[in-house]
């Protein structure tokens, strides 16, 4: 069996050269399946309590579990996001598992016994979770639970292309390894840009850090080095029409 | 040991020991920690890198910006003392970075670039778990005498335990999930920052001080401060304002 490495090689891997970013999603729960010890995978979407669904799966059952959580209006993932931490729930068939009766019922018809929710954040904003089935009951091991982690983090990429859907994504831009990618997002400057970016078009965290991603593709640079521009000042964000709120709130009054 | 470096290092550990009684914020506490080690080490400045539930390290705390840059450094090209460090569970001492360039091709290029002549790098280690590395930059050739080092891993131990302080910490997934919420509460201090710097016009490291006096005078936590700013529920204008009257009664 693969070390955590391996897995993280091989999670990047799947997303590859997918088209769109639901394809991407759909890949990712693949692999999930693949490698971690699970018999369905899903990723839902939650953004500013407006639009909500599930966006990616492994499969059409997997897809219709991830919709009971929002035809019910609850589940271990919508928890999982408003806590913004896993969920894991090893045995559902326990009598004393009471979280969820009718998301429970519904699963443990279609033969499910177990459901682990992870999280899923873009700029430090909760906005959906991965979502893994297994139709035996028990915990998932160490290794399974560091890998849906790492896939949840993966599951942010896909999320954020969504939320951006009118910027026209080359598919090159995410052809390439999926952690590159990530852990450009993860960078100090990168988070200080987004700060400044909210100050400037008044919008939430995950919002700004699209228009950078979107801006730093157009121009082609990294995110990070449009970062270090803007914090540094050298593209100043008062009247930046890329920001697409012109005349938003400048310096102090 | 002279008589106002010892009292600063009870102070020191007066803080850290409290924090553990009282409610206190993760990102307060690491950054305290790193200035605290800057100023009572014979070191220039000190930086802190954190494991992730994954194993991943980031950088959680830096005494100086430079510091923090070159903390990134080794993330990125995998390559340096912390990082061994942070494998291996044990001291890495390096008296002279220059008789080390083997051993770090990428770091000791980069660390003599910003001045740096020698690194020790500290364990931050609870039980048999390690959670990260605490790097101490000088700017002399020279190992650090026993004292330091002494002094280094024990402010070290005491912010470890109170890094995992639970009841519960014996368990792995509830160290990770504390690790992994301090990891947040820095890419929202980040955040946070951004806001301010872009709104007052300032740079990053004033923005921290704006941000920290507010906390501070308002006795809120640092991290919920940054949150509701990046929120918007609190206005950063406030903060701002805030600063500019704490200024002027200063003067």
């Amino acid at each position: 069996m693969k070390g955590l490495e391996g897995l993280r090689d091989d999670l990047g891997a799947a997303m590859a050269g997918a088209d769109s970013a639901l394809a991407a999603a759909d890949r990712l729960c693949r692999a999930c399946v693949d490698l971690l010890e699970v018999d369905g995978a899903s990723v839902s979407f939650m953004h500013q309590g407006t639009t909500r669904g599930t966006f990616g799966s492994s499969g059409e059952l997997s897809r219709r579990l991830d919709e009971f959580q929002f035809t019910f209006g609850e589940g271990p993932c919508l928890d999982a996001v408003a806590q913004g931490s896993p969920v894991l729930v090893a045995d559902l068939g326990d009598p004393v598992e009471q979280r969820w009766p009718a998301f429970r019922g519904a699963v443990l018809d279609e033969g499910v016994s177990a459901v682990f929710a992870l999280p899923v954040a873009v700029a430090s904003s909760r906005i959906g979770a991965l979502d893994l089935f297994r139709n035996q009951s028990g915990p998932l091991t160490e290794r399974s639970l560091r890998g849906g982690r790492l896939a949840a983090d993966l599951a942010a990429l896909p999320l954020l292309d969504l939320m951006s859907s009118d910027v026209d994504w080359d598919a090159a831009a995410r052809g390439d390894d999926g952690w590159e990618q990530l852990a450009s997002l993860e960078r100090v400057e990168v988070y200080q840009a987004t700060g400044m970016i909210i100050a400037a078009t008044d919008v939430a965290a995950p919002e700004a850090l699209v228009r950078l991603r979107a801006h730093a593709f157009a121009q082609e640079m990294t995110a990070s080095e449009l970062s270090w521009a803007i914090v540094e000042r050298r593209i100043p964000l008062a009247r930046a029409e890329w920001l697409g709120r012109p005349g938003a709130p400048a310096g102090p009054s | 040991m002279t008589g106002t470096r010892e009292a600063e290092v009870s102070q020191a550990f007066v803080t850290l020991a409290s924090s553990l009684v009282n409610g206190y914020d993760v990102v307060d506490l690491l950054d305290e920690l790193t200035a605290d080690c800057a100023r009572l080490l014979d070191v220039s400045s000190a930086g802190l890198l954190l494991a992730d539930g994954r194993g991943v390290l980031h950088v959680m705390a830096a005494s100086s910006e430079q510091t923090r840059q070159l903390e990134v450094f080794q993330l990125q090209r995998a390559d340096g003392p912390c990082l061994d460090c942070y494998h291996d569970g044990a001291q890495v001492a390096v008296a002279d970075l220059d008789a080390e360039l083997e051993r770090w091709p990428q770091f000791v290029p980069a660390a003599r670039a910003v001045g740096f002549r020698s690194v020790h790098a500290l364990p931050m280690r609870l039980r048999d778990n390690v959670l990260g590395a605490l790097g101490l930059f000088g700017t002399t050739v020279g190992a650090l005498n026993d004292e330091d080092l002494a002094l280094g891993q024990a402010l070290a131990d005491v912010a470890s335990v109170a890094l995992v302080q639970d009841k519960a910490a014996g368990d792995s997934t509830v160290v990770n999930e504390q690790l992994q919420t301090a990891l947040t509460s820095r890419v929202v201090l980040e955040q946070a920052k951004g806001v301010l710097a872009q709104l007052g016009g300032l740079d990053m490291t004033h923005a921290f001080a704006v941000l920290r006096g507010y906390a501070r005078d308002n006795g809120v936590r640092l991290t919920d401060v940054a949150q509701a700013v990046v929120d918007r529920s609190l206005p950063a204008r406030r903060l701002l304002q805030h600063a500019a009257e704490r200024h002027t009664s200063r003067a």
